[in-house]
């Protein structure tokens, strides 16, 4: 279910692959650190590898990132998943699904990749328990049929963690 | 005398060539939505320049006007600006 592949499956605009092709090429350079790619020949679903970070309770864990994006990114954001297995955090569903704003209704379009990386791995440091969402169950059996996140309509409500 | 000689000196202009060169006066380098050089042109231009113009928004960030009107048409109600949040209004 993880592996769906978004709302859109068109192919990216021009602005978007020419958007994405700088992205790639500042992420060669200058990777947020944490973070790895992983090559593939599809500009429009990166892979990245999460190294939690030292000193937190998901340090030495590695997680899967899977990013999938739209026919108009930047103009819309891109769908951000975990892939199988999810860490354990009180905004990260069973499924992989993130409740992060900025996924959603915050999204900018001056946002990249690696912003949200660190960002996510932002959320990830500040949490003190290793607990799924209160409401994990309920919205993962609502997902069952392999509805994307960005079709959820999210509450935020605990800027905490 | 010499100093009335060159006092008297006509200089005549066969031709003459003028280069000049321009660049948009904004803070950034780059649009921050299609991370294309200011002084180049967005991704769906040619030629930079008049075609392609910069704009600027009541905060004062600068992005290229095709990119920032595709951002502001796409966002209801209220459009903000994507690099510092406020309410986005073109500056007057």
């Amino acid at each position: 279910m993880t592996s769906s592949s978004g709302p859109s499956r068109k192919a990216l605009s021009k602005i978007a692959a020419n958007r994405l092709q700088k992205e790639l090429a500042e992420w060669q350079v200058n990777p947020p650190a944490g973070f790895k790619h992983k090559p593939t020949d599809n500009l429009q679903r990166w892979v990245i590898e999460v190294l939690g970070a030292p000193g937190t309770l998901y340090a030495n864990e590695t997680y899967q990132l899977q990013v999938d994006f739209p026919e108009h990114y930047p103009m819309e954001a891109p769908q951000v998943i975990f892939l199988h297995p999810a860490p354990l955090h009180p905004h990260i569903y069973s499924n992989g699904h993130i409740c992060l704003d900025i996924l959603y209704d915050s999204w900018s379009p001056a946002m990249t990749v690696s912003s949200v990386c660190i960002s996510i791995l932002s959320m990830l440091s500040s949490s003190t328990v290793k607990q799924r969402p209160a409401d994990n169950d309920r919205y993962v059996k609502n997902c069952r049929n392999g509805r994307s996140p960005k079709e959820t309509r999210w509450w935020f409500h605990d800027d905490k963690v | 005398m010499p100093c009335s000689h060159a006092e008297n000196m006509k200089v005549k202009i066969l031709q003459w060539h003028a280069v000049a060169s321009w660049t948009w006066d904004a803070q950034d380098e780059t649009c921050g939505i299609c991370r294309m050089a200011f002084d180049g042109c967005c991704p769906d231009c040619k030629f930079p320049g008049d075609d392609c113009p910069l704009i600027w928004g009541a905060c004062n960030h600068a992005f290229h006007l095709h990119c920032i009107l595709k951002w502001v048409n796409s966002q209801t109600p209220a459009p903000h600006c994507p690099m510092c949040r406020r309410e986005w209004q073109f500056k007057g």
